[in-house]
């Protein structure tokens, strides 16, 4: 799961030096926080979300794989 | 007063839906207007078949609920045995196949167009962090409007899961691949992804439900509003009917939700 939204992520930003996900949770709900430089936020949540609710997408039906569900959230750098 | 009424039926097809949702509303026809919100499909990867479903919504306020119109309908349910009708290709024996293209490796021939090579070598690194096996290959499409698509074909077993419902799915993946592609090879990358002939057998389907829903439209004379598609599907609607004598057709609503209506001709 991490992997998954950690290669998406530095794909499509301008600083994959600054993309960070953490997971939290085990078993069968994970939720995963995705933070990028602040210049990356629009790549990667794009025009009213449509970006990160793909990606979305994406993770559901990789946790759906292995019976998981899993959540994302794009967070505001530190 | 009369509150907007609304009705959905789930049936096996649109005018059997139509004919139940009259009869229990004890409405003639002409009072409801009819919005298909999942054309159903035969399901295509062990999922089963779904069911049409339709709603009904009742459009003239105030009129006093008249004699159910059911001898009409149950003709048109005679007339018309939709499910029937539709070719949609064979669900497919699921295919095994020989262990997938290794993800972090794929094997590029020489002489291979570099955005084509990288193009397969992100889709292919997707498909593997999404915990999938499957081969990707990639080739230029027709150019259209002065851009040529990037075709990618995925092939493998158990791969319904990224069509998902509708391909939705499918297309949130076209949707990142692009934007994954286009970052890497700096320039706008349009990517058509289709997983084992999925897009065609779809286009298809698509085809003929334009065709059967105008007919429909043409012998009721009644707008009919289809589901939600996205704009690569619309356009398979309007294209079929845009030469058809007696319909016309419209996209209304906002994104995601943005639908096709049927309209008689005036």
């Amino acid at each position: 799961m991490k992997e998954l939204i950690e290669f998406i992520a530095k794909s499509l930003v301008g600083h994959p030096d600054q993309v960070e996900v953490r997971e939290y949770g085990n078993g069968d709900h994970i939720r995963l926080e995705l933070s990028v430089a602040k210049e990356d936020m629009g790549r990667v949540i794009g025009k009213s979300g449509k970006v990160a609710n793909s990606i979305r997408t994406l993770l559901r039906v990789a946790a759906e794989r292995e019976g998981r569900q899993a959540t994302l959230d794009v967070i505001e750098p530190e | 007063m009369t509150e907007r009424t609304t009705l959905e039926i789930i049936a096996p097809t649109v005018e059997e839906a139509l004919a139940q949702g009259l009869a229990q509303l004890g409405l003639p026809a002409e009072a409801v207007s009819v919005e298909v919100l999942d054309a159903g499909n035969k399901g295509l990867f062990g999922l089963g078949g779904r069911q049409v479903r339709v709603r009904l919504t009742v459009n003239v306020p105030g009129e006093e609920p008249a004699k159910p119109a059911a001898p009409a309908s149950k003709r048109e349910k005679e007339a018309a045995p939709v499910s029937k009708a539709e070719p949609v290709g064979k669900p497919e024996p699921i295919k095994k196949i020989e262990p997938a293209k290794r993800a972090d490796s794929p094997s590029v021939p020489d002489g291979h167009d570099p955005v084509l090579d990288k193009t397969e070598a992100i889709i292919s690194k997707l498909l593997f962090h999404m915990g999938m096996q499957a081969q990707v290959s990639a080739h230029y499409g027709e150019a259209r409007e002065d851009r040529r698509p990037i075709m990618v074909d995925i092939r493998g077993g158990d791969l319904g899961v990224l069509i998902g419902r509708r391909g939705e799915t499918l297309n949130a993946f076209q949707y990142v691949a692009s934007l994954m592609v286009g970052k890497e090879t700096n320039q706008f990358a349009q990517l058509i992804v289709d997983v084992e002939g999925h897009r065609d057998r779809r286009e298809r389907q698509l085809r003929q439900l334009a065709r059967r829903m105008a007919e429909q439209v043409t012998k009721s004379g009644r707008k009919l509003t289809l589901e939600p598609m996205p704009a690569a599907e619309r356009r398979i609607i309007h294209m079929e009917l845009r030469d058809h004598p007696a319909v016309t057709t419209q996209s209304t609503g906002d994104e995601p939700h943005r639908k096709v209506t049927i309209l008689p001709k005036e």
